[in-house]
């Protein structure tokens, strides 16, 4: 562990304020640029950084979710059923690390971000919103969308693929320290029929949940350091703040690449970190 | 259900948005007044503080789902409510896992 000085202090709150952005703009908690952040540039021990991470997400996930509720951008029923899966998967997550390398959970996640952004890059220009007067479905939902100037409805398709990524998000997720909106959010928009807006909203609703029983768990351990997490939570109130305002006025297509981007920065990343 | 889903989940947004909203600031200021303290050399008030802050931090997500058992069970939507419940319960469960294997 780094010794804690009011440098190191200020970094981590700015680690903190780029993750908060992320989930503000997209619905990540950021933890998947975080955790490598804390280990390899800045020492801290793995658990630690993981458990650093997960406290961000919830914060992450506290901030943009109370930011944007009453705007109908939050499926809140949606999310819920995804949070059982969710929930599953965290359940199995011991499993699956007695299973597999962590290197080996590295690599395949890398390959994964790097076929998600291309299917997200292949379906740029297809838009999810529906007109208002089409019954959304059981799950399905409504806002208003400035950038469609109206009401836009959408109706959830492909069940068991939103269901099966929220499981795998669960289920790296206290592992890799993430909240597992880089899984969820691209395979909502476009596979499950959701609108970019409405599946980030409702992803950084989810990831607080996702990201609880992990962090209380590193805590209880004493794995998660007060003095470090302090700044980074800080931070990312700051961030997301911030990430929430502008994602209101940016595009939906501008969105969607901004995630694909981000998703080969990932996929680089993983990488990165199975080769240490 | 006779009651149209979106009016169900009006009244349970606002409600999610405000457990999270007060668990959040509640957060900020323990974890701000316990950094400023600690790197002021108040360790061990600063520590209390920042602890505080981390465990209200980890309430806010079980409190929202606990908030959101209340609202289906109080619109009768069965469904919903075992779903949330279970959720619940695997939060419980990541805390007595944390008591027990709690290093003394």
């Amino acid at each position: 562990m780094p010794p804690i000085t009011a440098l190191l202090v200020f970094i981590i709150f700015a680690a903190g304020v780029v993750a908060g952005g992320l989930g503000g703009v997209l619905g990540l908690g950021g933890g998947v640029f975080l955790v490598p952040f804390l280990h390899l540039a800045l020492g801290f021990p793995l658990r630690s950084a993981a458990a650093i991470s997960l406290a961000t997400v919830i914060a992450t996930s506290s901030t943009a979710t109370a930011g944007r509720a009453g705007k109908h951008l939050i499926n809140l029923r949606f999310g819920m059923v995804l949070e059982v899966a969710t929930v599953a998967g965290g359940l199995a997550g011991g499993l699956t690390a007695q299973l597999f390398a962590e290197s080996t959970l590295e690599r395949l996640f890398g390959v994964m971000a790097i076929v998600v952004a291309v299917v997200v890059l292949s379906r740029l220009n297809r838009r999810n919103v529906l007109h208002a007067s089409v019954d959304p479905g059981r799950l399905g939902g409504a806002f208003y969308e400035a950038e469609s100037g109206g009401m836009v409805t959408y109706r959830i398709k492909r069940l068991p693929a939103a269901l099966a990524a929220s499981f795998l998000a669960g289920n790296v997720s206290s592992l890799l320290g993430l909240g597992g909106g880089i899984i969820k959010v691209p395979v909502l928009n476009a596979w499950c029929g959701m609108p970019m807006r409405a599946a980030a909203a409702t992803s950084a609703f989810m990831i607080g949940v996702t990201a609880t029983g992990g962090a209380i768990i590193y805590f209880g351990r004493g794995d998660l350091p007060a003095l470090a997490a302090a700044p980074a939570v800080l931070g990312v109130r700051l961030g997301s703040a911030v990430g929430l305002r502008w994602s209101q006025r940016a595009s939906a297509r501008w969105l969607k690449m901004l995630m694909a981007g981000i998703l080969v920065v990932v996929g680089v990343v993983m990488f990165i970190r199975s080769a240490r | 259900m006779s009651v149209p889903p979106r009016i169900e989940l009006d009244g349970l947004e606002r409600a999610v948005g405000r457990v999270l909203r007060l668990g959040i600031a509640a957060t900020t200021v323990c974890l701000a007044a316990g950094l400023v303290l600690s790197l002021l050399g108040a360790g061990s008030q600063g520590q209390l503080l920042l602890e505080t802050g981390l465990v209200l931090l980890l309430a806010t997500p079980v409190a929202r789902v606990v908030v959101s058992v209340v609202d289906y069970a109080r619109e009768g939507d069965w469904l919903f409510v075992v779903l949330t419940i279970v959720v619940l319960l695997q939060l419980a469960g990541s805390v007595i896992a944390a008591l027990v294997h709690r290093p003394v």
